[in-house]
């Protein structure tokens, strides 16, 4: 096949809305093939609204009710069952049931802005960066959180500076549950000290300390696990994070977000200065974890971690050293200014190639989606169908997120499933392509040059529900 | 009537399924005699399984000190069931015990990764990789002792344990309608000579003929039990896989394991009734079978404030079917006294997960020590494969 010569405004304009973008809408390409890098760039400024159906929400104080009460209401039925010899009710399945209301909900609102938005770049990089900070479902005690969590913590800092999205996210309540904090008390602490002063959730203060999300924070948000640090470290870390905690009186009451639902607990913070990756830090309270993320930000193995992560998801599994040092270097010199290093992204020549990188399950909905108006409510359960291929949103099997890399998820159930779900979202979307060609002509509209001969004649040869079937499981179209 | 892909499948006997996923018909090349019929089941418990809590150690002289919330762990879940004079057997784990008394599992307990960090994201690679530093090996062990294997992941992607092997697939339930043959043939079309998709539309036709009765379920089952029981199904097929790989999750018990509805408890239940249910399933290539369960490493000794356990190091693996000379507890007990622990908190590892594992992989699958030193577990020639856990 021919290799469509990326240098016309026409064929940036496919890369810019597939690579960059969440897959065209009809006609998008054309749009935009004035100026493809200009259209890119113009989103690298931040959100100035909450998109509608994000605004609809709970509040994270209301996720955080909800959960508590779930709570209570999980261990009065346990307590009643052992009580009456019956067999205990299984925790967790009952907290899925109780929250998997909420979750369609929120789930729907995620794939709708995504299906529907004008600033898909920058809607990628929230799911990036939701990815990165990842706080999950899979966890009971979170189960309630990543929508308000993404809300909260990613979106308003997408376009803004990587250490106020680490510090909003490591105090986010989300974060603190999903990575124990509320249960990290330093060993001489007043409340170590004072047994009787526990709070909602008993601390047994002989052995509280938890260095769960102070580990995590070092390995998978900032230095990157060949990042250079100690199991000391982490220990030493994870005192000056200790202290930090959820607030548990205001949302008993009504509506708050992020801020309000987090305190620094003084009677829970170990006294005294902690050595962190050698630096000495003698800070009071909670300005003694600031000090060390704001130092974390500026290490240089953080660049590059997060260098290696964007290029790995925006160019190549295999991100390509170049690549990587020039948006390690922007990161650096920017001390971590994710406007400047999301534009330095649109100028990477690596990026502007052939699209090769597989789409992730929920990358390949969003694109289905955005290429079919409309089949994002008609088609198939979307929860399930994710599920089923390995990447229920929102729910990653780990404190890693999803992996990027195709090798992860590229097996023979997996491709099964993906054209499963094309079958299902043309045979519920098809009504809308009429014509013999009409399906080719939109393959064309959102594939642009790239769109090839095989598929050309698979979908030329079928009638429209087999035709928009085959598009959607088209190589091509699997890829971004 | 009209002739669909399955029928017409059926009407070949489900031979053509089995030649599409490029396994070995009869006659082809392939281990002879009782090695042909002996099958592997790998179960990866995440997020690291407190071996404590599963085989407790109750004859130690520290045991009750070292988990002084065990009374009330009784309280909630039953006693454990005494195994020798030094182990018992969380009472949740009423299939495996059944095993034990039948002679069909064995225990090694104080065993552990050649890893001594305690980051999850690295130990499970590492698991599955059988590499001695994280992310350095790209494929996985069972991949490269195996992959003359026909092979099969419980899941809905190739876990890195097989990553590599031509000849292992995955599979997981599916809710939606199988893809139409219309589409699946222009799905061969646009595929030709496609470097990700190229080969995988045959193998995964296949897979889907061998498991066809799950399909199209609304709501598929994805516990561990249903997963082993599909398991059991692959395994049971005279030319189906001889390899089976699952995972089961929700180890990571940082807080209220000595709860009844705590997340361990419901992990702990589904381990065994899944485990139970393999057995069940393969009738009687469960003779011919051995199953290993392991997980990245295990948790603090002493409990955490929040009634859990923390990352630590040695956990348990259990080694059970049919084929296994079971009934007992492998360990060289480093005991429970504080100076004993790992950096003073962790059960200390004295049997290398890596051993145990070339012990199966050479005796019950025929993997030449040669490899297992050098390509299954890269560098370890110096780690003797742990001998006679298979029944001679």
């Amino acid at each position: 096949m021919q290799t469509p010569d990326a240098t016309q405004p026409a064929v940036q304009a496919v890369l810019a809305t597939q690579r960059f973008g969440l897959g065209a809408r009809p006609g998008e390409n054309r749009a935009i093939a004035g100026d493809p890098r200009g259209w890119l760039r113009a989103q690298t400024v931040p959100e100035m609204e909450l998109p509608t159906p994000l605004a609809s929400l709970p509040a994270t104080g209301e996720d955080l009710w909800a959960f508590f009460g779930a709570l209570f209401d999980i261990g009065r039925k346990t307590r009643r069952a052992r009580r009456r010899d019956e067999p205990i009710p299984d925790g967790d399945l009952a907290f899925e049931r109780h929250f998997a209301p909420r979750y369609q909900a929120a789930l729907h609102a995620r794939l709708s802005v995504a299906a529907e938005t004008d600033t898909p770049f920058r809607e990628r990089l929230i799911h990036f960066w939701a990815n990165h900070f990842t706080i999950s479902s899979a966890r009971p005690v979170t189960i309630a959180l990543p929508p308000s969590f993404e809300r909260d913590v990613v979106r308003p800092h997408v376009m803004g500076r990587f250490e106020d999205m680490l510090g909003a996210s490591t105090r986010h309540p989300g974060m603190l549950l999903y990575l124990d904090n509320e249960r990290n008390l330093g060993p001489n602490s007043h409340r170590a000290e004072n047994p009787e002063r526990r709070g909602l959730i008993p601390i047994d203060p002989a052995t509280g300390l938890n260095e769960n999300l102070a580990r995590e924070i070092l390995e998978l948000h900032t230095l990157g696990v060949d990042g250079g640090y100690s199991q000391q470290d982490v220990t030493r870390f994870a005192m000056t994070l200790s202290g930090w905690r959820i607030r548990v009186r205001p949302f008993f009451r009504s509506r708050h977000d992020g801020a309000d639902l987090v305190r620094f607990d003084a009677k829970s913070h170990e006294p005294g200065a902690q050595t962190v990756l050698g630096t000495v830090y003698a800070q009071e309270n909670g300005a003694q974890a600031e000090a060390v993320l704001h130092d974390l930000v500026r290490h240089p193995a953080t660049a590059r971690f997060i260098a290696q992560k964007l290029v790995r998801h925006f160019v190549a599994d295999v991100p390509p050293e170049p690549a990587v040092a020039r948006i390690a270097q922007v990161f650096r010199e920017s001390e971590g200014d994710l406007a400047e290093v999301s534009r330095a992204l649109v100028e990477l020549p690596e990026a502007w190639q052939r699209p090769s990188k597989l789409r992730r399950p929920e990358e390949l909905v969003i694109a289905g989606a955005r290429a079919v108006p409309g089949s994002l409510a008609a088609g198939p359960d979307l929860v399930q169908t994710l599920t089923e291929m390995g990447q229920r949103p929102q729910w990653a099997p780990s404190p890693a997120g999803f992996p990027d890399v195709a090798s992860e998820w590229r097996g023979g159930d997996a491709l099964w499933k993906r054209l499963a779900w094309a079958q299902a979202a043309a045979a519920d979307s098809a009504d809308a392509f009429g014509g013999p060609n009409d399906v080719l002509t939109r393959a064309a509209d959102v594939l642009g040059p790239y769109l090839g001969d095989r598929t050309r004649r698979a979908l030329g040869a079928a009638p429209p529900t087999t035709a928009l079937a085959a598009l959607l499981s088209s190589p091509e179209f699997q890829r971004r | 009537m009209k002739i669909t892909r399955r029928s017409l499948l059926r009407g070949l006997g489900g031979l053509s399924a089995l030649h599409l996923a490029g396994w070995p018909i009869a006659g082809n090349a392939g281990p002879k005699g009782a090695r042909a019929q002996a099958r592997l089941v790998a179960v990866f418990l995440r997020g690291g399984l407190d071996g404590l809590a599963a085989v407790p150690a109750v004859g130690d002289p520290h045991w009750e000190h070292a988990r002084a919330g065990l009374a009330r762990t009784v309280e909630t879940i039953g006693a454990p069931r005494p195994l020798d004079g030094l182990f018992a057997l969380d009472p949740r784990l009423r299939s495996l015990h059944a095993m034990y008394t039948r002679d069909e599992l064995a225990i090694v307990h104080a065993c552990a990764l050649p890893y001594r960090e305690r980051s999850h994201f690295d130990a499970q690679d590492l698991l599955e990789s059988g590499g001695t530093r994280p992310f350095a090996q790209r494929d996985g062990f069972l991949a490269r002792g195996l992959a003359s294997q026909p092979a099969i992941a419980l899941a809905p992607v190739l876990p890195l344990s097989l990553r590599g092997s031509v000849r292992a697939d995955s599979w997981s339930p599916s809710s939606l309608e199988a893809p139409s043959d219309t589409l699946l043939d222009a799905a061969s079309g646009m595929y030709e000579g496609d470097d990700l998709f190229g080969a995988t539309v045959a193998g995964a036709r296949a897979a889907r003929d061998v498991a066809g009765a799950h399909e199209g379920r609304r709501n598929a089952d994805t516990s561990f039990p249903a997963l082993a029981k599909a398991a059991a199904a692959f395994l049971s097929r005279p030319l189906g896989p001889r390899v089976a790989v699952l995972d089961h999750g929700g180890f990571d018990s940082h807080s209220l394991q000595d709860q009844a509805y705590g997340g361990l408890d419901r992990s702990l239940r589904a381990l065994d009734a899944g485990l139970g249910a393999l057995r069940v399933g393969l009738g009687e290539r469960w003779q011919h079978t051995i199953v290993v369960v392991t997980t990245e490493f295990g948790r603090t000794v002493a409990m955490n404030g929040s009634g859990g356990t923390d990352h630590g190091t040695a956990s348990t693996a259990f080694v059970l079917g049919g084929a296994v000379a079971g009934g007992r507890v492998l360990s060289d007990w480093p005991g429970l006294a504080a100076h004993a622990l790992h950096e003073g908190r962790d059960l200390r590892p004295t049997t290398d997960l890596r051993a145990v594992w070339k012990g199966i992989l050479g005796e019950h699958m025929g993997v030449s020590p040669e490899a297992l030193g050098r390509t299954v577990f890269p560098g370890s020639t110096d780690i003797a494969p742990l001998t006679g856990l298979v029944r001679a």
